[in-house]
């Protein structure tokens, strides 16, 4: 192939411009400088044509390439056969990026699954021991009655508990606005040894019931997503059962439940404040010795 | 359904007139474009209504395309054509029959490499301008403006070539003159 001999260095300027004056991609003032010389310029001319010519041919050749009369039926019916884009982002994302989410999601699932079937059975555990209270406060408080309609006096109240309890009427009497104590006693439910110390108080336009039993090896579980709440450092446990809502509450040696017929909500708003104190007083007996074990407790 | 219906489908010619250029054969292009219009459809949540559809089904097109290249067998590379530019514009210019036969002039553009024939075909084809040719190449533009200008040379070299082949005598052809 012989080297071109442009004629001057501005037809060898021109002959590099062709191609974008013939995709009209030149600047207008580019444009009529390029034109100017086509006109006096038979060579730059016949080149201009030369493309013109071709690019012509090529456009009518290719342009008679016409797509078959099915295909645009195939396109709508691979359209319709597709799912829905219901997660538009993961089609937008790399296979890598799925495969590591959906390994992700699986191990997530796998923790949350354990998680979900530990706090289940937490929950089992909890109605188990709330349970103790539930049925005192039914058996004792609601279906038996054992409360008068006239407060009795707190020293009648102090005498029913005995030298060892009597010290908690003042923490509950106070810990319990809007309530009245109406009884206390030691109480049991029948089938069962176990003893309880039973307040009974009237406020909120319900009964309710502060109850105190010993543990014997019951225990309320730890974790997160079992407590309803902590009070003063010592957690709180709730659940409704037979109707009742109950909040509960351990010691070292004693289980505690505060019982009626209010929302889980409120029940445990109304004994937050009552938990701690009731937990201290608790705590100080049993290191005194004040406190007998529940078999040696009478009703 | 509707708006992508309006939108996309009266393209549907121009993709697979270009597609039928750039695969193997009439089946591949079939495929292609049946691809691009479900990619399309699928992600036509992005698409901006009111801007150029056809430049973006195009793009989709060519991004599929690359992908599907890089797959395969790695022909046509841009390095095999080891002169560069500025030396080529020196060489003598192709002659070019007077009469162009449509057999003659597809023969030549498939011997054009793939990376200079899809710009060759978006520009003196589909009319796009440099800018949407980069765009849908996803190019730089003075690549755009290079790899037009060596491959509308290297078709016209190819039907050049085509014509002897026939023994066509080339219409005249030079350089050298001017005012």
């Amino acid at each position: 192939m012989s080297t071109i001999n442009f004629g001057s260095k501005q037809c060898e300027r021109i002959r590099g411009q062709l191609d974008a004056y013939l995709s009209n991609e030149l600047l207008v003032e580019t444009t009529g400088e390029v034109a100017k010389h086509l006109a006096s310029c038979a060579a730059c001319s016949r080149e201009l044509e030369s493309l013109m010519r071709v690019r012509d041919a090529l456009r009518d050749a290719v342009g008679k390439k016409l797509p078959p009369e099915h295909l645009s039926a195939a396109v709508r019916a691979r359209i319709k056969s597709a799912r829905p884009a219901f997660f538009p982002f993961l089609q937008a994302a790399p296979a890598w990026a799925i495969a590591l989410a959906s390994i992700a999601f699986v191990i997530l699932a796998g923790v949350a699954g354990q998680q979900w079937l530990k706090v289940r059975s937490g929950r089992q555990m909890i109605a188990a021991v709330l349970t103790l209270g539930v049925s005192d406060h039914l058996h004792c408080a609601i279906r038996a009655h054992n409360y008068p309609e006239v407060a009795h006096l707190p020293d009648e109240l102090s005498k029913k508990l005995g030298p060892r309890y009597a010290g908690l009427l003042p923490v509950v009497e106070a810990k319990l606005p809007g309530f009245q104590i109406l009884e206390a006693h030691i109480c049991s439910v029948p089938g069962s040894p176990r003893k309880y110390v039973h307040f009974i108080a009237r406020g909120r336009g319900t009964i309710l019931s502060v109850i105190l039993t010993r543990r014997a090896g019951e225990s309320l579980p730890a974790g997160r997503f079992l407590v309803a709440s902590t009070s003063g450092g010592v957690d709180l446990y709730d659940a409704t059962l037979e109707g009742m809502g109950v909040v509960g509450f351990e010691t070292t040696d004693y289980l505690g439940f505060v019982v009626s017929d209010l929302g889980r909500d409120e029940m445990v708003q109304l004994t937050s404040p009552l938990v701690p104190p009731l937990c201290d007083a608790l705590n100080a007996r049993t290191e005194s010795g004040a406190l007998p074990p529940p078999q040696s407790l009478s009703s | 359904m509707a708006d992508f219906e309006a939108a996309a489908m009266p393209h549907l010619a121009d993709l697979y007139r270009s597609a039928s250029f750039l695969v193997h054969n009439s089946l591949d292009a079939e495929d292609l474009v049946q691809e691009v219009y479900l990619e399309a459809w699928k992600s036509f949540h992005r698409f901006a209504m009111g801007t150029n559809c056809r430049a973006w089904l195009f793009r989709i097109m060519f991004h599929r395309l690359h992908h599907l290249r890089r797959r395969l067998v790695k022909t046509s590379k841009v390095e095999a054509f080891a002169c560069p530019l500025d030396e080529d514009m020196h060489m003598a210019v192709p002659q070019v029959p007077q009469d162009i036969r449509d057999d003659d002039i597809l023969s030549a553009l498939e011997r054009v490499p793939l990376e200079f024939r899809e710009v060759v075909l978006m520009a003196d084809v589909e009319d796009f301008s440099y800018k949407e040719i980069a765009a849908i190449l996803k190019i730089p533009l003075g690549t755009v403006m290079s790899r037009l200008s060596r491959g509308r040379r290297l078709l016209r070299e190819g039907l050049a070539d085509v014509a002897r082949t026939y023994g066509i005598r080339p219409g005249s052809e030079s350089g050298g003159e001017s005012a």
